[in-house]
C-alpha cells in the first residue's frame, strides 16, 4: 500500500521527488509556501554538465552527477509524457576554454580522470577548435571537449514537472508562506502552515533549497546551508546557431538555447535573501564574456534576472534520512547542480521511502555529518 | 598573549615587508564564496595565492574570486601553477605584475601531472630570472635542502619546500631534510603543500619553519571556517613550542616532584 508522503518545498528538487514517489504509487502532497519553481529552479541556466561542473576528481559528488545525467533520457521523457508538456533538451556537448599554455597540464589531467567514466573528453585546439565553435575568440588557446553534456530549458522544465505531478495525482499546495516542521506523535511528520493548518503524513521530505537552515532547531540538526545568489543574463543572437556549445571559462559560461537566445551566468555572491540584480553583478558577466564571443561586447542582454543557490558548508547536498526522526527526509543542498541532479535525488529519496538502497551510495551526504556534539 | 603581541618579538620580514601572520593560505577549491570568505577571515592569513591562468588578468577586480577578497587588505602571491617550464613560468608572472596585482611571484613548475612535483631545473632558473627582474619570488620547491640553498642564492626572497605532493595530506615525509633546510636557511622557509591536519602543522612549525602555506586541508574540510581557526591555532602552538625549547626526550620516568620533597617529615 502506498504512503502518504508530505514535500516541503517545490522547486526542482521537491518537484522531482513528488513526481519520483507518485509513480511508485504513494500519495505525495507538495507545500509551497510561494510559487512552484518560482526560486532557484526557475532561475537556472539548466547545464547537465557533471564534467564541467567537477574538474578536480571522481568523489561521490561527481558519481552521483554522473549517475543523474545518464538517467535523463529516460527521466525526460517520462516527465513529457505524463504531463503532456514539451520543452529543450538539447545535446551541444560543451567546451571548457583556457587561455593559457599553463592550462594544459591541468585539462590533461581532468581528461586522463574523465576518460575512466566513458566521457571521451578532447583537447582541442587551433583548427579543429574553430571548425568546431567558429565564433569563439581567436585568444582562447585550447578547449575540453565533452561531446556527452546536455541542457535543457529549466523554467519550461520545472513546468511539466509541476503538470506531471498534478497529472499523477499529487497535490499542490502552494502560497501558504513558511511552512514549519513539528513534532508529531506516534512517529509519523507533521508540518503547520502560516495559518495554522497542519498536514500529516507517514514521512516529510525537507526540499526547501536555500531556506533549509530555518529547519535546524525543528529537526534537532545543524543545516549549514547557505544561499549563493547567482546573478545571469540572456541575449538574443543576431544569428541564431553562432553558438554551437555550452562553453565554461573560468569566469562563467554561455549556453545557446533553441530559442534563438545565449544565456551568460553567472555570479556568486554573498547576499543573504536577497534576490535582486545589481548592475555591477551583471556587468561583471558583460565584462568577460566577449572574451569567449568577441560579438558580445556589441550586445547588450535583453533579460537579467537572479536568484539563490542552496550552498552547504562541504559544498555536498544533504541528502537522505534523519536518523533520530526516521519520518523525516531531507533533499537540499544541491548548490550549482539542483537541475541536474533533480532525477537522481527524486530516485534516491524514493527508494529510502521505500526501504531500497539507492544505486549511487549516499553516504558523503549524511544529514549527520555537521553535528558533531562534543562528548562530554 | 594575541598574536599581534607575540609577532612583535618575532617578526616574519618577507622582501622587506613585515607580515602580520605565519598562515598563507590559497584561494582555491573552496565548496562556495561564502565558506572561502568565512575561512580566510578566521584564518588572519595576510597572503593569499591563486593561480594567474585561473584570473582575469583585465579586470583583475571583477574576477570571479579576487573580487570577494575586497574585505581586508590582502598581501598577493599570484603562483604559476600549471607552468611546464621556466619560460611559460616567467610569462606569466609577467602578466600578473603588469595587471597591477602584485610583485610578489610563487614560481610553481611542475612537469608531471599525476604527482604534480615541482619541477627543480626549471624553478631555478625562473627563480634567478624573475628575482633580477625585482619580484619578491617565492619559489615552491621539493624538500632538498642543497637544492632550497641554491634558490637563496639565486635570489629567492623565502624559499618554500613541499611537505608532500600537493593536495596529498600525507604530511611532512622527509622532516629530517626540513630540519636541514631551516639551519642552513638564510630566508624564511615556508612549508608549501602536503599537509592534512593540525598536527602536521605543529609538527612543520616545530621544525623551525617559518610559515606555512595550505589550501586543499582547510578548503576541503567537512568545516572549512573551523578548520582554518585549527590552523591558525596549530601554528601559533607551534612557533611558541618550537621558539620555547622542548625539553629532551628520556627513556624512563622523571617525577614531576622530586620524591625527596612529597616524603613526609
Ligand atoms: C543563476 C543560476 C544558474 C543555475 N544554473 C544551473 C544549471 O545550469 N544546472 C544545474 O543543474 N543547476 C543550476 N543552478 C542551481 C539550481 O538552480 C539549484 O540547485 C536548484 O534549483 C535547487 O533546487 P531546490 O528545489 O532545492 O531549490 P528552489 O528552487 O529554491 O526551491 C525551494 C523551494 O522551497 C520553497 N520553500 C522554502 N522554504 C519553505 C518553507 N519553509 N515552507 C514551504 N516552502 C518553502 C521555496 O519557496 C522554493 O520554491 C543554477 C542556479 C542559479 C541561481
Amino acid at each position: 500500500m502506498g504512503k502518504h508522503i508530505l514535500i516541503l518545498g517545490g522547486g526542482v528538487i521537491g518537484l522531482s521527488t513528488a513526481f519520483a514517489c507518485a509513480q511508485r504509487g504513494h500519495r505525495v502532497t507538495v507545500l509551497e509556501q510561494g510559487r512552484c519553481g518560482g526560486q532557484a529552479s526557475g532561475a537556472a541556466a539548466g547545464m547537465l554538465a557533471p564534467f564541467s561542473e567537477n574538474g578536480e576528481g571522481p568523489d561521490d559528488f561527481f558519481r552521483l552527477c554522473l549517475a543523474s545525467l545518464q538517467l535523463y533520457p529516460a527521466w525526460q521523457q517520462t516527465v513529457k509524457e505524463v504531463s503532456g508538456r514539451t520543452f529543450e533538451y538539447s545535446h551541444t556537448g560543451s567546451l571548457n576554454v583556457v587561455y593559457h599554455e599553463s592550462d594544459r597540464l591541468a585539462l590533461a589531467g581532468r581528461a586522463a580522470w574523465q576518460e575512466r567514466f566513458g566521457a571521451q573528453p578532447q583537447i582541442v585546439e587551433g583548427a579543429d577548435l574553430h571548425r568546431l565553435e567558429p565564433a569563439l575568440s581567436p585568444a582562447v588557446h585550447a578547449a575540453l571537449y565533452h561531446p556527452d553534456e546536455s541542457h535543457i530549458y529549466a523554467p519550461d522544465y520545472v513546468l511539466a514537472l509541476e503538470e506531471a505531478c498534478r497529472k499523477s495525482g499529487v497535490q499542490i499546495v502552494d502560497h501558504l508562506g513558511s511552512v514549519r516542521v513539528i513534532a508529531s506523535p506516534d512517529h509519523r511528520a507533521c508540518a503547520v502552515d502560516k495559518k495554522g493548518v497542519t498536514y500529516e503524513g507517514d514521512c516529510l521530505v525537507v526540499c526547501n533549497g536555500a531556506w533549509a537552515g530555518e529547519l535546524q532547531e525543528a529537526l534537532g540538526l545543524q543545516i549549514p546551508v547557505y544561499p549563493i545568489r547567482g546573478q545571469i543574463c540572456a541575449y538574443e543572437l543576431p544569428a541564431p546557431g553562432s553558438v554551437r556549445h555550452m562553453v565554461f571559462g573560468s569566469q562563467g559560461y554561455v549556453v545557446p538555447k533553441a530559442n534563438g537566445t545565449l544565456v551568460c551566468g553567472a555570479s556568486e555572491d554573498v547576499a543573504g535573501f536577497d534576490t535582486a540584480v545589481t548592475e555591477r553583478g551583471i556587468q561583471r558577466l558583460l565584462n568577460w564574456n566577449h572574451r569567449l564571443y568577441p560579438f558580445l561586447e556589441e550586445l547588450e542582454p535583453y533579460h537579467r534576472w537572479a536568484g539563490l543557490r542552496p550552498a552547504t558548508q562541504d559544498g555536498y547536498p544533504l541528502l537522505g534520512r534523519l536518523s533520530q526522526q526516521p519520518a523525516i527526509l531531507m533533499a537540499a543542498g544541491h548548490y550549482r547542480n539542483g537541475i541536474l541532479l533533480s532525477p537522481v535525488t527524486g530516485q534516491a529519496v524514493a527508494d529510502l521511502i521505500d526501504d531500497r538502497t539507492p544505486q549511487v551510495s549516499l553516504a558523503r551526504f549524511a544529514l549527520e555529518r555537521f553535528t558533531r556534539q562534543p562528548v562530554r | 598573549m594575541t598574536t599581534s603581541q607575540q609577532q612583535a618579538g618575532d617578526p616574519l620580514i618577507i622582501g622587506g615587508k613585515t607580515l602580520s601572520s605565519r598562515f598563507f593560505l590559497g584561494t582555491g577549491r573552496y565548496p562556495n564564496p561564502y565558506v572561502q570568505n568565512e575561512a580566510i577571515r578566521v584564518s588572519e592569513a595576510e597572503v593569499l595565492t591563486f593561480a594567474i591562468r585561473r584570473i582575469n588578468l583585465e579586470e583583475p577586480e571583477d574576477d570571479a574570486i579576487l573580487h570577494h577578497l575586497s574585505f581586508k587588505p590582502f598581501t598577493y602571491l599570484p603562483n604559476t601553477s600549471g607552468a611546464s617550464n621556466a619560460d611559460e613560468a616567467i610569462r606569466i608572472a609577467r602578466m600578473a605584475r603588469a595587471s597591477g596585482l602584485s610583485d610578489w611571484i610563487k614560481v610553481e613548475i611542475s612537469a608531471n601531472e599525476r604527482t604534480l612535483l615541482p619541477d627543480p631545473l626549471e624553478t631555478l632558473k625562473a627563480t634567478e630570472v624573475l628575482a633580477a627582474e625585482g619580484f619578491t619570488v617565492l619559489p615552491y620547491t621539493s624538500d632538498d635542502p642543497i637544492l632550497c640553498k641554491r634558490l637563496e642564492e639565486a635570489g629567492a626572497a623565502a624559499v618554500m619546500p613541499g611537505g608532500a605532493p600537493i593536495g596529498t595530506g600525507l604530511g611532512i615525509l622527509n622532516p629530517y631534510n626540513i630540519g636541514l633546510i631551516v639551519e642552513e636557511a638564510g630566508v624564511p622557509i615556508i612549508i608549501d603543500a602536503g599537509l592534512g591536519s593540525a598536527a602536521d602543522v605543529v609538527q612543520a612549525m616545530e621544525l623551525g619553519v617559518d610559515g606555512v602555506l595550505m589550501n586543499t586541508p582547510v578548503a576541503k574540510a567537512v568545516d572549512p571556517v573551523r578548520m582554518a581557526q585549527a590552523m591558525k591555532l596549530a601554528i601559533e602552538a607551534g612557533r611558541l613550542s618550537y621558539l620555547s625549547g622542548r625539553i629532551p626526550k628520556k627513556r624512563y620516568a622523571t617525577a614531576s616532584s622530586e620524591y625527596e620533597a612529597l616524603k613526609v617529615k
